[in-house]
């Protein structure tokens, strides 16, 4: 299907309620329909057209044009096609039918916008709380562009989350908010019948940053690829390079090509290091800590070679709107391919170690089962859905950086389970090691950065998908003035990844749960880029390190 | 059943005092593994001291305290029940029957240590420790009634002499066989840490507990490896003797610590099992030791 096909189809479909349709980007279709019609396109394109659900940003733009609005984003991967479906809403009482309803991963995205930005899904199978503190004000909508960044809402007394009722005679088994194998807060109910697990409930988004609202509120363009880097502790140029291509592509900027090799040989390079790091953590979830101990030593080279190009190990900076700030300059070149060739040397050992135990496949084979259909579903990305037979990558399908020119071959496993997640990404591992080779090869010469005069206008749409190791990262901007966005929507791919563990661990024993989480490899704080806010009290402070150590020696804590 | 003073002070100050040296060489080698360099083979002992010297909290029932004490105290009655290098101190007919219910009450001990903590992950540790002991158990039984069978005694040293005696016998190879194959479960080491699972949750049946209470549950894990690994030396590989006491001693703790490298070896590398996986194998492993004993009692 080609995106003018799209379009007829469309037009034939919903006609005079497609009041605007424009391929505002080499396959990025975007549309403004009537609000009335928004859940019959959205099951149109999903259920009909095949579309994949991304994400949801809600829009606050009653500065420029009186109005919020919604955008839902879909694509349509084989294709290559990428759809923006656009509401815009009453600015005194925003409201719009739900699309959970009809696309089921839709549920965290609307409940999202719903408490940032006071726009009510109508129609929402689960309206609880999602993303602020259960004691946040219900009527304070901090995405909103009159709330002020610094405000601290005052803290309440007696508020607790609304937790599901265990069903009749399972009992409650926490996992989290604080838990061995969770790296970070996640609170997981288990419902547990014996050792089986009969259901769960999840409450999340415990540690907020803010970053969305302090890069439409208070950064710049090229600040905030910075921020964006420290939105995850493993995948950050993932989420600069994503961030920079949409701008790049709203304000119309070309990169050079050199810059857009370096980009992909950073992106492999943080894939290689980081599948390393889950391998290890898997290790240690089933309690093999050789695994975690040799796979961790394995991917200490990388780092190191990191820190040489960038001049650090992790958060390299490199990334500006339109380049990158650092060469990758030809005396590096043989360093690279020495520390490539140990990685693969290695890699493949344990990959063959991993393969052929008996005891750790008796571990991995069958557990967290996800269906094909429930990937489809459920819109899982990245080795999550491939280890589920679902063909999907988003550096072939919807290429950034250079990987136009250098395309990765997708690892697909049909069976579903968490050794099947496990096979694809050793095998990626050693796809990216062949990729940075290829594009070292062909890095081609020129200049770092674009030359851009002018400022970027505002109004603009641009979007981004980058596959980043856990799966596709998406980020949405739309240009505004003082030179920084209106808004920046960022969707980690743990985002849809984490919103289909209930279906992994349904009927699974307790013991399989920490691995079947494990496997989708979840990243708390990509999901969590909010709030500024102590769960607990409501409260917003910074704590320097002098003061933490010294609460820490007096045993208390913070307030 | 005697009571001999001077060797129980022996048996009971080396599983008090020798087995967290144990721990450390196994920590040592799980480090070597894993490509690091590891704690002192000290660190056991200081880590005990550490435990023991911190204030103690309560939670859970108040009788929870008993719990690990009993653990030990069980254990390390058990390990006067173990020739180590001679006859045990505490020797007599049936001793092995005595031995099998002091084991039985430490494994009781865990079981109650989880229940009394009032947590989630205390009950699921519980009811592992349960299944796993009920299924082992069973194999530690009849792997020793194939020596009884043999040498016509429920004494333990007369076991040992016997199979000295005799010399290598099929129905004993199998039993030791069997024996070895749930020394991983007895001692609570991987693949079957599986009341414990940190990962899992987070120490089952020691998850409220801290301080001196987790260093006397902690010393009673450790006993049990002494305890478990001079039994299996003692009763299966026997050979080579001098009747001397020094000596004696001295081959059967080369031979502990031959069997505690090995042990630590299978437990770095391997993955926890799941529960009912476990179960499926300590099934087979009773069988073998069934395949064992009906040797043994036609006569080879």
């Amino acid at each position: 299907m080609t995106v003018a096909e799209l379009q007829a189809q469309l037009k034939e479909r919903f006609g005079e309620n497609l009041t605007r349709m424009e391929e505002r980007a080499p396959g990025k279709l975007s549309l403004t329909v009537q609000p009335k019609v928004l859940r019959a396109l959205a099951a149109y394109l999903f259920a009909e057209t095949g579309c994949r659900y991304v994400v949801s940003a809600g829009l606050d733009r009653r500065e420029s044009s009186r109005h919020f609005a919604v955008v839902h984003f879909f694509a349509r991967d084989p294709d290559r096609i990428a759809i923006d479906v656009n509401v815009f809403l009453d600015d005194e009482n925003p409201q719009l039918d739900s699309i959970t309803p009809v696309v089921p991963a839709a549920n965290w995205a609307e409940r999202e916008f719903a408490e940032l930005l006071g726009i009510t899904p109508l129609g929402h199978p689960d309206p609880r709380k999602l993303v602020l503190a259960d004691d946040w004000p219900p009527a304070m909508h901090p995405l909103r562009r009159d709330f002020p960044h610094d405000l601290r809402p005052e803290p309440a007394e007696g508020v607790a989350f609304q937790a599901k009722e265990p069903p009749p005679g399972a009992t409650v088994v926490p996992i989290g908010p604080y838990f061995p194998v969770l790296k970070e807060p996640a609170y997981f109910r288990l419902f547990v019948e014996g050792e089986q697990v009969v259901g769960c409930d999840y409450r999340g988004f415990y540690v907020h940053r803010g970053i969305e609202k302090l890069g439409d509120s208070v950064l710049t363009y090229n600040q905030i690829p910075f921020l964006a880097e420290r939105i995850c502790g493993i995948c950050g140029y993932v989420h600069s390079t994503c961030y920079c291509e949409a701008t790049e592509e709203a304000a119309g900027i070309d990169v050079p090509p050199r810059a857009r090799y370096i980009r992909t040989i950073m992106l492999e390079l943080e894939r290689i290091h980081s599948h390393l790091l889950w391998l290890g953590i898997a290790g240690h979830i089933i309690g093999f800590d050789t695994i975690l101990m040799q796979a961790w030593r394995i991917r200490e080279p990388v780092m190191w070679l990191c820190e040489q190009i960038s001049g650090s190990r992790k958060n390299y900076g490199m990334n500006l709107v339109g380049g990158v700030r650092r060469d990758i300059p030809p005396e590096l070149h043989a360093k690279i391919e020495e520390v490539l060739a140990k990685v693969e040397k290695e890699a493949t050992a344990i990959v063959g170690v991993v393969a052929g135990d008996t005891p750790l496949v008796m571990r991995l084979k069958g557990v967290g089962p996800l269906s094909r259909e429930d990937a489809i579903r459920l819109c899982v990305v990245g080795p999550t859905a491939r280890g589920s037979g679902v063909d999907l990558d988003a550096r072939r399908d919807h290429p950034c950086a250079a990987y136009g020119e250098v395309p990765p071959k997708v690892i697909v496993k049909e069976e579903g389970d968490a050794l099947a997640r496990t096979l694809v990404r050793l095998e990626e591992l050693l796809e990216s090691i062949a990729l940075v080779r290829k594009a070292l090869a062909h890095l081609p010469p020129g200049p770092l950065m674009a030359t851009f005069e002018g400022e970027i206008i505002d109004g603009l749409e641009g979007t981004c998908f980058v596959e980043a190791p856990r799966g596709e990262d998406f980020h949405y901007v739309l240009t505004g003035k003082a030179n920084r966005p209106l808004r920046w929507r960022v969707r980690a791919p743990s985002y849809p990844n984490l919103q289909a563990i209930p279906t992994m661990i349904q009927g699974q024993m307790v013991a399989d749960v920490p691995i079947a989480l494990g496997s989708i490899d979840p990243c708390f704080s990509c999901t969590e880029r909010l709030e500024t806010v102590d769960v607990r009290t409501g409260a917003v402070r910074v704590y320097g390190q002098e003061e933490l150590l010294r609460m820490t020696r007096e045993g208390r804590g913070c307030r | 059943m005697s009571l001999s003073l001077p060797m129980a002070i022996i048996n009971v100050g080396l599983a008090l005092l020798l087995s967290p040296l144990l721990e450390g060489i196994m920590r040592k080698l799980r480090a070597r593994i894993h490509s690091r360099i590891g704690p002192p083979v000290l660190q056991p002992y200081y880590d005990l001291l550490k435990l023991l010297g911190k204030e103690d909290l309560r939670a859970g029932d108040p009788w929870l305290i008993l719990a690990p004490i009993l653990a030990l105290a069980s254990t390390l009655t058990a390990s006067l029940l173990i020739p180590l290098g001679g006859e045990a101190p505490l020797a007599g007919a049936g001793d092995l029957l005595v031995f099998l219910y002091f084991v039985g009450i430490s494994a009781v001990a865990v079981i109650f240590m989880g229940m009394l903590s009032w947590s989630p992950y205390g009950f699921l540790g519980s009811s592992r420790e349960m299944m796993i002991y009920l299924t082992v158990e069973p194999v530690l039984f009849v792997t020793l009634i194939t020596a009884a069978v043999h040498a016509r005694s429920l004494k333990l040293y007369d076991l040992v002499l016997w199979n000295h005696a005799m010399g290598p016998q099929i129905s004993m190879l199998i039993a030791a066989i069997a024996y070895f194959l749930v020394l991983q479960a007895q001692l609570g080491r991987l693949p079957f840490d599986i009341a414990e699972a940190e990962t899992e949750i987070m120490g089952g049946p020691s998850v409220e507990i801290g301080g001196p209470k987790l260093a006397l549950f902690r010393w009673s894990v450790q006993a049990k490896l002494l305890v478990f690994t001079a039994l299996f030396v003692e009763v299966f590989f026997p050979w080579p003797k001098t009747f001397q006491f020094i000596p004696d001693l001295g081959l059967t703790l080369g031979k502990v610590l031959l069997i505690v490298l090995v042990v630590a070896g299978i437990d770095a590398v391997n993955p926890r099992l799941r529960i009912d996986q476990a179960l499926v194998f300590f099934f087979g492993v009773t069988m073998v030791s069934l395949a064992g004993l009906a040797l043994a009692l036609v006569g080879s």
